[in-house]
């Protein structure tokens, strides 16, 4: 096919895009992707049957304030390398300040409890399963980014894999919080990390072949 | 002659609010911008820069959606060309090292280098056709003061007095524009 040929096939299909097309289309694949997480999560490992009195408790908040801002991060930068030409992303480094925080919190609450107690606070009763289900979880939402993506032009691919792995664990991590009965500050810096790490990690391993376009 | 960025950046917008006419003239003002930047950083033969430049139209094409209209078109196209330059060596099994973005935004010379020109035509019409020619020739085209001197149909002398009384000129013509 000659170029004018191939110019005339294109311009035949020019359907009007709408000015945030790329925020919109990774909102739906995060969200199609979130509602196929809480499926497992309601039925197979159940909502915390203390949910209504565990809002009230700051610790929740906590959870999901660590939780949700990692996420938000991991989204803003997520559109950005959706696009050819990403620009600079040194201003992630703002997600440290969830993570210390998060620390200071930890380091605050084991001040005030014997130091006996440390090792229950920090691997509390799901230590073993908490890494592994955040990061199963992350799965059907970085599913709906891979999605996402097969519209858009992400250009440095390993990075835009790990920043939707980042999206997919710290999103997947927040619904987790519906079952998670834990709450010491240390057990969710130790164990939710990790799960958001793995699936981040993930995301740059296969990020380069599933990506590319 | 090559459509400079504002020029490039309406068609896309055009396009992207559903212009069938501004997405055809889009597409065909980017073929020889991008043949350019093929050639230039390729030895491959016609063939390969042929499949490059069209898979670089559909990707403009189908993925116009990722264009911020707020920001600059060079910095999108490019980034889009250079992609496809890398996977086009990935496919081949090769490695070669490819100048980041910011340089070949520069090396294209698509923002800066557009606008300067347009304010030294600017500038030059402004000037007696003997010493704007004399200063294209020599300054901005790289002639020697023989050559300009011979296609011109001039003694090397007057060339040389055009071009410096051309250059006092626009020296002057610049500082009272200040």
């Amino acid at each position: 096919m000659n170029t004018d040929e191939l110019i005339q096939a294109l311009a035949k299909d020019v359907k009007p895009v709408p000015r945030h097309a790329v925020g919109r289309r990774l909102a739906i694949g995060i969200g199609a992707g979130a509602i196929l997480a809480l499926v497992p999560i309601v039925w197979l490992l159940g909502l915390n049957p203390q949910l209504a009195l565990a809002i009230q408790h700051y610790s929740f908040w906590m959870k999901w304030g660590y939780t949700v801002s990692l996420g938000s991060c991991a989204v803003v930068a997520t559109a950005r390398l959706a696009r050819p030409d990403s620009g600079k992303l040194g201003w992630m480094w703002l997600m440290v300040i969830p993570v210390l925080s998060l620390a200071v919190i930890g380091l605050f609450e084991m001040s005030r409890a014997p130091p006996t107690q440390w090792l229950a606070m920090w691997l509390g009763h799901s230590w073993t399963v908490c890494s592994s289900l955040v990061f199963l979880l992350s799965m059907p939402i970085f599913g709906g980014l891979l999605w996402s993506f097969r519209h858009l032009a992400p250009t440095r691919l390993r990075a835009a894999g790990a920043t939707a792995g980042l999206t997919a664990g710290a999103w997947g991590a927040t619904l987790y919080c519906l079952h998670c009965p834990e709450v010491s500050a240390i057990f969710v810096l130790t164990w939710y990390t990790l799960g958001i790490g793995l699936a981040a990690l993930a995301g740059a391993l296969v990020g380069p072949r599933l990506l590319r376009w | 002659m090559r459509a400079d960025e504002s020029q490039l950046k309406a068609w896309m917008i055009g396009g992207l609010d559903g212009d069938t006419a501004c997405q055809t003239q889009l597409l065909r003002a980017l073929v020889p911008v991008l043949e350019a930047f093929y050639r230039r950083r390729m030895r491959d033969g016609r063939d390969d820069i042929d499949d490059l430049v069209q898979e670089t139209l559909i990707a403009v094409h189908t993925r116009r959606a990722t264009f911020d209209r707020d920001r600059p078109f060079g910095g999108w196209l490019f980034a889009i060309a250079r992609y496809k330059m890398v996977d086009h060596f990935r496919r081949g099994g090769r490695t070669c090292t490819i100048e980041g973005l910011d340089d070949i935004l520069v090396a294209e010379g698509f923002e800066d280098a557009s606008n300067a020109r347009l304010d030294v035509d600017r500038l030059l019409d402004e000037l007696p056709p003997k010493q704007s020619q004399a200063i294209r020739a020599t300054r901005l085209e790289g002639l020697n003061t023989s050559e300009a001197a011979a296609r011109a149909k001039m003694g090397e002398s007057d060339v040389k007095v055009s071009v410096h009384r051309g250059l006092k000129a626009l020296a002057a013509r610049i500082r009272g524009e200040i």
